[in-house]
């Protein structure tokens, strides 16, 4: 480095500092046109300078913080809050170029993007919106936390008012806690039966007003003490941390200072948030692929984790919750008040710990959308087809487990529907459809189930062409009869291929069969559904059952059971006298006419059945559907087991769960059961 | 078991669309022309709800209000009189009989039942 170098070095380091100097001072006064002179003035320099003693970087940028500052000069901008903070940024990011010793120029240039798309923001003339949108805080509109005070003078049940009606009403209007206070409750002498003794606190997260809120107690107003304050913009109970505060206690009144100050503090670290983000979308609009990808990044706020250690919490949890179903066993034998006390707070813990063990694991779909995005748009350039790719759902996550093992699956079906399905502008035209094809990816829960879909406009399969194939190849009989779905369903057939010339991007020998394998690896299952002339669906339906889930642990005969709880919708009590004399296995309960399955029957069990037996009613596609067991023990935490070998064809069972007792609960797929028992019935 | 509500009024055009409305939401309505009417019928039924008018012949509103307070076994039922917005004084007399709260004339039937689930479920 030459001694004008170091000069300029020296100089433009006293002219950052006057410059953040000028800032301090135009904070206070803005608009100033001295101040904005003088910055102008300092830009001008290092502009200068940087060109002249070959700090180009230097030159490059200053040129366009002079031209906002040129703007503001001949009165055409007026310096804002956004213009402001991007000089402070600009200032730090001048020191860091002056400083650079080469080992952080990437930095140093991706941080340079993203102040330039937010000067080009202001030299669009849109400055206005920044600064508005970075104003506001991240919210649903309307949505509000409120507390409520509701104390009801004693006589107020004597003119027909029930108070309990209206804190449901009030409960109804969006998410809430109610703290009940009895203390006033007097002593059973002094006891007046349809007196009314009890208050209530709620704290409500409701998008309704407070005039709504009011109203709830409209013809109350003077048979009680109402109290509605107002405590932050915002769901409260989003807000992390808040949780103890908001833990329902009798006769504990809510610390509303702690929830005011708590929630102000979120919302303050929301908002700052917010701004960074809004200035990253800011950025994103003007397009550039690099500079969305970093916004992306530089938003997320998050650590990089090892799977091995994710893994190992994951274990971990596991065998906490194992061991928690043993001590809640011993507990309820040893029927010591304290020791059920410190079990149940024990499993409250562990239950949370679990959830957000899981919650770590998942990852929305979207992760993989956007290179299958960026995969369908080159390889419908490579093949020459005008292809749009739309995703939907992407919000649907899935275990990072899964997540893996479907990325590779679903790029074959992409590429096997660009390849394949989607025809050429040229055909589609003659067809008469639009000359742009489509593939639409969608995900979405199903039950227990993740089902994501992709679906062509293109031509669809020929069956007729695929039976040929597969006589051909030898795959088939050459007599075999068989359906079109039969047909087409042989492209999962082994070694079944019917690209008749070998293109660049599928038909090298990795046909459907790999990815029905690979689906499968995962526990998972895949189908095909397809129109000649209309298009393709290939649907892959995954389970969602984690290692953990919770469950309702039921009995039959002297065996445990257990149905995931998310299937379930409601349980019956009902009379075995009622099953026997069921007609077509359709029994009619409070009206509605539900189809069941006996398990006793459908395994078989032998011995006599309770006189009276639980009905569980389960979700099934869009039904609900009866599974009959003897009685039921209750909701149970349950950690998967894969079965053994013995198992492996007893798919009716997704796996296995010991215990606290040691003893072994078998967990039932009940989509799988009604699918084989339905179908063995119809038969 | 479905609610039975008791909707007092002269006006039969009245009666009529609250006993549609009501007998729609799945409630058993019985209807009386006044508050003699009212008292008569109530003879022991079981009534979840009384909706009443305040301005009738042979006996008003506010009489029935007075007498449903002070009858054995239905002092506690929840009553609700039909007011216009001006009968400001109205309301307060209705309130210090006893009434459980007041349904605004005119009104449609989301807000008939609106003011309905707000004293019985």
């Amino acid at each position: 480095m030459d001694n004008f170098q170091k000069k300029f070095l020296d100089e433009a380091s006293d002219l950052v500092s006057q410059l953040e100097q000028a800032l301090l001072t135009l904070e206070q006064d803005m608009g100033n046109p001295e101040l904005v002179d003088s910055i102008f003035r300092i830009m001008h320099s290092l502009k200068g300078g940087g060109g002249m003693f070959g700090f180009d970087n230097i030159s490059n940028y200053t040129h366009r913080l002079e031209n906002m500052y040129d703007l503001v000069r001949q009165k055409k901008l007026k310096v804002t809050r956004e213009m402001l903070d991007i000089t402070f940024e600009s200032a730090d990011h001048i020191s860091s170029m002056l400083n650079d010793d080469g080992s952080k120029t990437e930095e140093i240039k991706k941080n340079e993007e993203i102040l330039n798309s937010r000067i080009e923001a202001i030299l669009d003339g849109d400055s206005m919106s920044v600064v508005t949108v970075g104003d506001s805080v991240e919210v649903k509109p309307g949505l509000a936390s409120y507390y409520v005070k509701v104390k009801p003078y004693e006589h107020i049940q004597r003119n027909g008012t029930n108070p309990l009606l209206l804190i449901d009403e009030l409960v109804g209007l969006g998410r809430a806690k109610v703290n009940i206070f009895y203390s006033n409750i007097p002593d059973f002498e002094s006891l007046v039966f349809d007196d009314t003794y009890i208050w209530w606190e709620v704290i409500l997260a409701t998008e309704s007003d407070i005039d709504a809120i009011k109203d709830v107690f409209i013809f109350v107003e003077d048979d009680c003490e109402i109290v509605i304050k107002k405590l932050a913009d915002g769901d409260v109970f989003s807000f992390d941390g808040i949780e103890p505060l908001l833990q329902c206690s009798h006769d504990f009144p809510f610390d509303l200072e702690k929830i005011t100050s708590l929630a102000n503090t979120i919302q303050a670290l929301e908002k700052a948030k917010t701004e960074t983000a809004q200035a990253a979308a800011a950025k994103e609009d003007k397009g550039d692929e690099h500079i969305k990808k970093f916004a992306k990044e530089s938003t997320i706020s998050g650590i990089r984790v090892a799977s091995e250690k994710i893994d190992s919490l994951m274990n971990l949890v596991s065998e906490l919750i194992t061991t928690q179903a043993g001590l809640n066993l011993y507990a309820d034998r040893a029927k010591n008040a304290e020791l059920t006390r410190i079990a149940e707070g024990l499993e409250n813990i562990s239950r949370q710990l679990r959830d957000t063990a899981f919650s770590i694991t998942l990852i929305p779909i979207d992760y993989l959308v956007v290179r299958f995005r960026r995969l369908v748009r080159d390889l419908s350039r490579e093949v020459g087809k005008e292809i749009e790719f739309e995703a939907r759902g992407a919000e649907v996550e899935l275990d990072k487990s899964l997540i893996e093992g479907i990325s590779e699956p679903l790029m074959h079906i992409l590429r096997n529907s660009v390849d394949h399905g989607i025809e050429t502008a040229a055909e589609r035209k003659a067809a008469g459809k639009s000359p742009t094809g489509k593939i639409t990816l969608s995900a979405y829960y199903s039950g227990s189930q993740v089902i994501i879909a992709v679906t062509d406009d293109g031509q669809g399969m020929n069956p007729e062409k695929i039976r040929r194939k597969a006589i051909e190849k030898g795959l088939v009989a050459p007599d075999a009869q068989m359906s079109d779905k039969e047909a087409i369903d042989l492209i999962f057939m082994p070694g079944f291929s019917t690209s008749e010339k070998v293109t660049n991007i599928s038909g090298r020998g990795v046909g459907m069969d790999v990815v029905k394998r690979k689906v499968s690896d995962i526990r998972g299952t895949v189908s095909v559904s397809s129109e000649l002339g209309e298009g393709t669906t290939i649907t892959i339906s995954l389970p969602l059952t984690l290692s953990i889930i919770d469950g309702m642990l039921v009995r039959i005969a002297d065996v445990d059971y257990i149905i995931p709880l998310s299937v379930i919708d409601t349980i019956f009590a009902v009379e075995h006298e009622k099953i026997v004399s069921s007609f077509q296995n359709v029994i009619n309960i409070e009206g509605v006419q539900y189809p069941f399955y006996y398990l006793r029957d459908e395994f078989a069990i032998p011995g006599d059945a309770p006189e009276r037996e639980e009905i569980i009613m389960v979700k099934y596609e869009d039904r609900k559907i009866g599974i009959v067991v003897d009685n039921i023990t209750g909701e149970y935490q349950a950690v998967l087991k894969p079965l053994g070998k013995l198992y492996r064809n007893q798919d009716i069972f997704s796996g296995a769960s010991i215990l606290g007792d040691g003893t072994v609960a078998l967990v039932l797929d009940t989509h799988k059961v009604i699918n084989q028992f339905t179908r063995y019935n119809d038969l | 078991m479905a609610k039975t509500i008791l909707i007092v009024d002269d006006s039969e055009s009245i009666r009529e669309v609250v006993n549609f409305t009501l007998q729609t939401a799945g409630f058993e309505v019985y209807a009386a022309g006044n508050g003699k009417e009212a008292v008569e019928l109530l003879d022991g039924r079981v009534i979840d709800l009384v909706i009443t008018d305040l301005h009738m012949p042979e006996m008003d509103g506010i009489e029935l209000i007075k007498y449903i307070r002070a009858t054995a076994g239905y002092n506690r039922v929840p009553i609700l009189f039909l007011t216009t917005e001006s009968q400001l004084a109205k309301k307060i007399e209705a309130k210090d009989a006893g009434a459980t709260g007041w349904i605004i004339k005119p009104f449609v039937p989301a807000k008939l039942l609106a003011a309905i689930s707000k004293v019985i479920r």
